[in-house]
């Protein structure tokens, strides 16, 4: 390397002095460069990939897009995993596949623990919704919208929240109501969850009543399957009947137009997860009969072969008696999945005449559902049976409204809740006829970071 | 080296205005080594001025400088030579200084510049520089980067990933820096920051390629590798992996010298995997006879490669130039694959004026490649993959009168190389301009501006009706991948001596780098017949990202000598980059060293230790550092994803919670150091040792899904990386008949990884199959293990099979317990040359996945299962051991016999020919191992960082045979 010297040359001095002025220009120009570059990279580098939460929250589009998003993440996320978790729960479907997520399911039981995928992927699904709904529901009021778009969306983001809290509600006995992003929501009891949910279908209700959501509302952003008025209602009827409050529940039935039906959507860009679940990988399979047993079982219920078709299968692992699939619900990546079903109205009246004493009232309705003809019910569900000739005492009405929701309901994610408010014999995690477990451990994700996470229930 | 050139043509012009100043003096003369060969290119310097010149081709030089007013030192330096020292005590008239160098094997002398940004000669450094030299290049067959730098740097870990023609390679330096990012070091061209990404454009098994590969090791005149924060601290936030700085060659005054080589190469499969010939299958509980074939016969062929490179490099006092083109063909062992690059350089170096010089250099290489697809990680549907999954009953070959490919399990193998088109092509400029001003003693500015972009296209095509399963109705893709890359970076520099015995050199400098990619991707399935394209298909999808990203870096450097034995630099760099989270943006590392050449003192000179021992420096360097490789580009964010409903565009939040508060992860290591010189400096030995820690490691958290996400970012892990290295170089015999030079690597590294949420992480992009796990290596191999008796022997049951064990664990480690080289080379009569490299691997752990799943009753394609049917196992053995991976790891240490050349050089002494060289070279050629799959060296991972030692089918290393002639003009 070119060391400098002490001794300096005499002609090198000369040069440098020429050379003086030029280092102001040099010293000019290393400045404007640095200013150049400097000014023209910035730190804050934009995403175009994706849309920043800010974006999302502070502008009519961001808002009217996420309002979108929360139906297709409710849709695509949360319905299908609380319907498959549950019902394979209730026995009313088999697991139909070696997946160990899902033996454990099936399992139930103490071989059921907070890590199942099953369970985590629900919960965790589920509270992303929530998280969506609240931030729907914070952010619209303080966005410049038409109004009636404002409450469209206000009224959808409450019921979808309401929807999945109620949902979560089947499966775990205590619950966050509310995210939080510390990580350290506190969990109440499923009734208060409930509670809550009714609270947002009645502020829905209202803020809907008050101002109609706008054509905007319904063309852009509703999916067109679902019927928001009717479907508030009709959970609203779901949920009060769950908490006892019956003359709510009628109340709210009979406001459900009952010629209408309510649906999530698919099409091939979101592919009907329960249709990928049973003819895709195969994961579930319909247990004979709904998964109910009883004796003198009607098998000409022409629900049976609206839901499935007859095969002498089993299922693999655990080897219980399996149908073959015939919904039409699940028939194909873009078929349309009911939000309720019509019928279930006339179950939530019949059951809760039932509990306010009115055995006659109860069955009309239950008869309303066993009469029901197929082009009758804008789903084509119709049982098509002769009406109830069973005793008129209460708890044979109450079995009786027990298995016209199995049948009736299929596929609803509901076997569960019925099946322990209706008082079905278990938990038995070793009969294969009763529920395996009550209600389900909490996820480990949760329970991991989560210090108000309850102990599991014993099952 | 290539700073002094700088300053040497620079001042030859100084010179030239000043000769009509005043008096002068003439100093002429020759280098020559002890065996009185001249010494071409060796400078020649007067001590404490920028007055010099080079030696021509016969070692001879001449110096005209003003008349000095007292004695003069001239010196006279070549690499790997001891400096030469006269003094001149006339001032006036003509004198002849001729110099004899003798070896030096501690290269105390060298210069470098990676680390510091100040032409620095080694013996002042705190801290441990390897270099790679143009002839050491030159003497090896290397025909890419990694092979440059196998086995020539202690530290370095240089993998070769898999045996395609396009390779793929990792390098570590000092062990794994990183569980999300990337841990290859930082890859710096003239100046220029290169990208080395690793695009999955095609699924092909595991295997991409990196695009190191772009870069022709016969433009290279010298590597120079740092391998921490302590010495790359300079480098700032992408350090943590170490630096490897390239310096390509450059033209030199004089006319026109032109360099034409060419190559023929011929690559084979070192060792077939030992497949099951045994002529019976189980067939319900009896033996039935069978044919089986072996398909590696029809998989695999030789293949022939060559290469054409022609250079020619001049100049003129003020402007000098270096040009080159090549074309490089090569064929893999796999048929039907291939590698092609095609790339020209130019290099310009002007001068401007008395006090500025300017460097414009161009690079652009088109490459492109055949691919086939191999490996089972990331695809099913490989040649090598169809073939251990068998079953070796059926002969593949197509049925010659309906031209059907036979269906094994999986795709054909010999469908897969006829029939699948999978391409990529790559186009790239990397250019740089640097101004260097020096306008007053002793300062120096430059400025670089580099510029690095290519595109990456590729195409995939499978046509309708093959075997390749799950896409018989036949499969299209296209995608790109477009990089840009910029950096500008100013220094300012200043070298002054404040007192007679103190020199002082001080730095100031800032870089600004952008850097964007882009991808899209479009792909189909079931095609309509005969068409290739993209929208020819049914089911059709569509990818697309890009990104950004800024670096600021501003750095202050101190350097201080004492008496020309003591140094001590202190240094800090304050970096900001798009990526951090806004709380975090700067980010400050700084860095202190101390060097001192104790065999500089007196009191060692005149001791007996000073006999024996003529060079001992001691070392010592501090220093932080930042790794952003983790950090994608807008993880600071929580991101809305666009997605569509009902024909309405909507936006969903990820899972992933923005990582607001993100910052790099700092490094901070401490490396000690003893360099020697014995035996008059021809033995030369470096001892490094380094305590590296890493803080802030990025790992994934989940967080409680009641907050709406379930993961988020975090720097929460720490890293250790700890060990030793050693280099010895000797030169033990050296007369005019015969030089013998040896060099003989070794480092060790310990690393242990913590911080990991509930202790252990598996990735998935390895299966599960690899894990960090706390208190363990990066990465482990992960998996079901025995069940075990009390004393350790393996539990059976019943059938005499082994048992599984409930839990899973720890099967394996990956990394090295050591890596050592020892090269030999032999210089006899001028002419011949012999080169030895052998490559030791020692300790690491591969999980034979090849040989589990061929061991299975269902494909049956390995030995093992032939055992079994032999009855020489248990029946039921290979079905029990599928199940337990533990079964499956090997030892993997190898030493290979990496390259032996032989080369000899005639000096016609007719006309313009300089010299012609033969050379004959054969690349891992043997390996001693006890592996008994195909190499113990690839990776199915690619270049995933964690995934390493998974051997799934991946295509070995070839064994390589070259021959060479080299035309110098």
């Amino acid at each position: 390397m070119v060391k400098h010297s002490n001794v300096q040359h005499e002609h090198l001095e000369g040069l440098t002095m020429n050379l003086s002025k030029n280092f102001r220009y040099i010293s000019t120009f290393l400045a404007v460069l640095l200013l150049v570059l400097f000014s023209s990279c910035s730190l804050d580098v934009t995403d175009p990939n994706s849309a920043s939460e800010e974006s999302v929250l502070n502008t009519p589009e961001g808002i009217t897009a996420l309002a979108v998003g929360i139906q297709q993440n409710y849709a695509m996320n949360v319905f299908h995993r609380q319907v498959f978790a549950t019902a394979v729960t209730a026995r009313e479907m088999a697991v139909n596949n070696t997946f160990a997520n899902l033996v454990e399911l099936e399992l139930g039981g103490q071989d059921l623990s907070g890590d199942n995928e099953s369970l985590i992927g629900w919960w965790s699904n589920a509270y992303k919704v929530i998280g969506m709904a609240e931030d729907l529901i914070e952010n619209t009021p303080n966005v410049k919208m038409d109004p009636g778009t404002k409450s469209g969306i206000i009224a959808l983001a409450k019921l979808i929240k309401a929807m999945t809290l109620g949902g979560l509600a089947t499966g775990w006995e205590k619950l966050p109501v509310t995210t939080q992003t510390d990580g350290k929501a506190p969990f109440k009891t499923r009734e208060e969850a409930l509670q809550t949910a009714i609270q947002l279908l009645e502020e829905a209700k209202s803020e809907i009543a008050a101002t109609p959501p706008s054509s905007e509302f319904n063309s852009k952003i509703l999916n067109q399957g679902l019927d928001l008025a009717n479907t508030i209602n009709a959970y609203l009827a779901r949920f009060r009947l769950f908490v006892g409050d019956y003359s709510g529940a009628i109340q709210a039935a009979q406001s459900v137009d009952l010629s209408v039906a309510s649906m999530f959507v698919y099409d091939d860009l979101n592919q009907n997860p329960f249709w990928n679940n049973t003819h895709v990988t195969t994961n579930y399979a319909p247990r004979d009969f709904f998964g109910v047993t009883y004796p003198d079982a009607d098998t000409t219920d022409a629900r049976l072969t609206f839901f499935m078709s007859p095969a002498d299968a089993q299922s693999n692992p655990h080897g219980y008696p399996i149908e073959n699939w015939n919904s039409p619900f699940y028939a194909s990546a873009t078929a349309s999945v009911p939000v309720y079903v019509p019928g279930e109205m006339h179950l939530i009246m019949a059951e809760a005449y039932l509990n306010q004493g009115n055995i006659t009232e109860a069955i009309n309705h239950i008869n309303a559902v066993r009469t029901k003809q197929p082009q009758d019910d804008p789903l084509g569900i119709g049982a098509n049976l002769a009406p109830y000739s069973g005793a008129a005492t209460a708890d044979a009405v109450k079995e009786e409204i027990f298995r016209q929701r199995a049948a009736e309901l299929f596929g609803q994610g509901l076997r569960l809740e019925d099946s322990r408010r209706l008082g079905q014999p278990g938990p038995d995690p070793n009969d294969p006829d009763k529920r395996s477990r009550n209600f389900y451990p909490y996820p480990s994700n949760e329970r991991q970071n989560n210090p108000n996470t309850p102990p599991d229930p014993a099952i | 080296m290539r700073s002094v050139l700088k300053y040497v043509v620079f001042f030859n012009l100084i010179l030239i205005f000043s000769l009509f100043a005043q008096g002068e003096l003439v100093i002429k003369g020759q280098v020559t080594d002890e065996n009185g060969e001249p010494l071409p290119a060796a400078n020649i310097l007067v001590k404490g001025t920028e007055y010099g010149t080079i030696t021509d081709d016969d070692g001879a030089y001449i110096l005209s400088i003003p008349s000095p007013k007292g004695e003069i030192v001239v010196e006279a330096y070549y690499i790997g030579y001891q400096t030469g020292r006269q003094t001149v005590s006339q001032t006036t008239g003509t004198v002849t200084v001729n110099f004899v160098l003798k070896l030096d094997a501690v290269q105390g002398d060298e210069i470098v510049v990676t680390g510091t940004s100040i032409a620095t000669s080694r013996k002042q450094l705190g801290n441990a520089v390897a270099t790679v030299d143009v002839t050491e290049i030159r003497e090896s067959g290397a025909r890419s980067l990694d092979q440059a730098l196998s086995g020539k740097i202690p530290g370095a870990f240089v993998q070769q990933n898999s045996g395609n023609p396009a390779g793929g390679i990792s390098v570590r330096l000092r062990g794994t820096g990183t569980v999300l990012g990337s841990a290859d070091p930082l890859y710096i061209v003239d100046g220029v920051i290169v990208n080395n990404d690793s695009p999955v454009l095609l699924l092909l098994g595991g295997y991409a390629q990196n695009r190191l590969v772009d870069i022709n090791p016969e433009d290279i005149e010298r590597i120079e590798v740092v391998k921490g924060a302590a010495a790359a601290a300079l480098y700032g936030s992408r350090a943590n992996n170490g630096v490897v700085q390239i310096f390509t060659k450059r033209g030199r005054q004089g006319r026109p010298r032109i360099t034409y080589s060419s190559r023929l190469m011929f690559n084979s499969l070192r060792k077939k995997f030992p497949v099951n010939m045994y002529p019976y299958k189980m067939q319900g509980d009896s033996l039935v006879p069978v044919q089986r074939y072996d398909w590696q016969d029809w998989i695999f062929d030789t293949g022939m490669g060559n290469e054409q490179y022609l250079s020619v490099a001049g100049g003129t006092p003020t402007t000098s130039y270096f040009a080159s083109g090549s074309y490089f063909s090569n064929e893999g062992i796999i048929k039907n694959s291939s590698f092609k690059r095609a790339s020209a350089r130019i290099r310009v170096d002007q001068v401007l004026n008395s006090w500025a010089n300017l460097t414009v250099s161009g690079n652009y290489i088109y490459s492109w490649s055949h691919e086939i697809p191999n490996g089972g990680l990331a695809s099913n549907y490989g040649a090598l993959t169809g073939f251990i999954f068998g079953p070796n009953t059926i002969d593949i070959r197509p049925d010659p009168v309906t031209g059907k490919y036979p269906k094994p399990i999986l795709a054909n193998p010999l469908e897969v190389i006829d029939k699948f088109d999978f391409n990529q092509r790559i186009n790239r400029f990397i250019g740089s301009a640097k101004l260097i001003l020096t306008p007053f003693q002793g300062w120096s500015f430059d400025y670089t501006l580099g510029i690095d972009t290519y595109d990456q296209d590729a195409t995939a095509f499978i046509p309708i009706g093959t075997t390749a399963p799950g896409l018989a109705n036949g499969f299209s893709r296209h995608a790109k991948y477009d990089v840009l890359q910029l950096n500008n970076d100013v220094n300012l520099r200043y070298q002054t001596r404040i007192a007679n015995a103190v020199e002082s050199s001080t730095l100031i400098g800032g870089t600004l780098q952008y850097e964007r990619r882009q991808s899209l991707a479009a792909e189909a399935k079931d095609l309509s017949p005969v068409v290739e394209i993209v929208p020819g298909g049914a089911t059709q999808a569509i990818g697309e990202s890009r990104s950004e990203r800024v670096i600021y870096g501003f750095f202050a450097q101190q350097t201080f000598g004492f008496r020309n034995r003591l140094f001590a630099t202190i240094a800090g760099r304050l970096d900001a980059s798009s990526v951090f989270g806004e709380k975090e943006r700067w980010q400050f590392y700084p860095k202190a060293s101390f060097s001192y050449v104790l065999s500089e003192e007196n009191f060692w000179k005149n001791s007996a230790a000073g006999n024996y021992v003529p060079f001992l420096k001691l070392r010592a360097s501090l220093g932080e550092s930042g790794g952003l490789t983790a950090i994608g580009p807008y993880d600071r964010f929580t991101k809305y994803v666009p997605v569509s409903y009902d024909n309405k565009s909507g936006l969903i939040p990820s899972t992933q919670l923005g990582a607001e508060d993100i910052r790099p992860e700092r490094q901070r290591e401490l490396e000690l150091g003893v360099d020697l010189g014995f035996w008059q400096n021809r033995v030369g030995v470096e001892f490094t040792y380094y305590d590296q820690n890493t803080t802030d490691l990025l790992l994934f958290r989940t967080i409680a899904p009641s907050t709406g996400f379930t993961r988020k970012l975090q720097n929460v892990g720490t890293l250790k990386n700890k060990g030793i290295e050693l280099l010895i170089r000797a030169i033990p015999v050296d007369n005019p008949k015969v030089r013998w030079t040896t060099y003989l690597t070794y480092a060790r590294n310990r690393n242990e990884v913590n911080g990991i949420e509930e202790g252990i992480l598996r990735f998935s992009s390895g299966w599960g199959l690899v894990a960090a796990a706390n208190g363990y290596p990066l990465p482990v191999l992960y998996g079901t293990k025995y069940e075990r008796n009390a004393d350790g022997s393996i539990k059976l049951d019943a059938d005499g099979l082994p048992i599984r064990a409930a839990e899973r664990g720890i099967i394996g480690d990956p990394n090295p317990d050591w890596t050592g080289s020892w090269v030999n080379e032999f210089r006899i009569m001028k002419n011949w040359s012999l080169r030895m490299q052998l490559d030791a691997v020692w300790g690491q752990d591969v999980l034979n996945f090849t040989r589990r799943l061929g061991s299975l009753f269902v494909f049956g394609t390995s030995k093992d299962y032939e055992k079994e049917l032999r009855g020489e196992l248990p029946k039921g053995y290979t079905r029990r051991v599928f199940g337990i991976f533990e079964h499956w790891v090997e030892d993997g240490s190898f030493v290979k016999l990496r390259e032996l050349s032989l080369s000899y050089t005639w000096y016609p002494k007719f006309a313009s020919v300089k010299s012609v060289r033969f050379s004959l070279i054969g690349r891992n050629l043997f390996s001693w191992d006890n592996y008994s799959g195909y190499d113990p060296e690839v990776n199915v991972g690619g270049q995933r960082t964690v995934v390493r030692g998974f051997d799934f089918v991946e295509v070995p290393i070839p064994r390589t045979v070259q021959f060479g002639i080299t035309l110098n003009l």
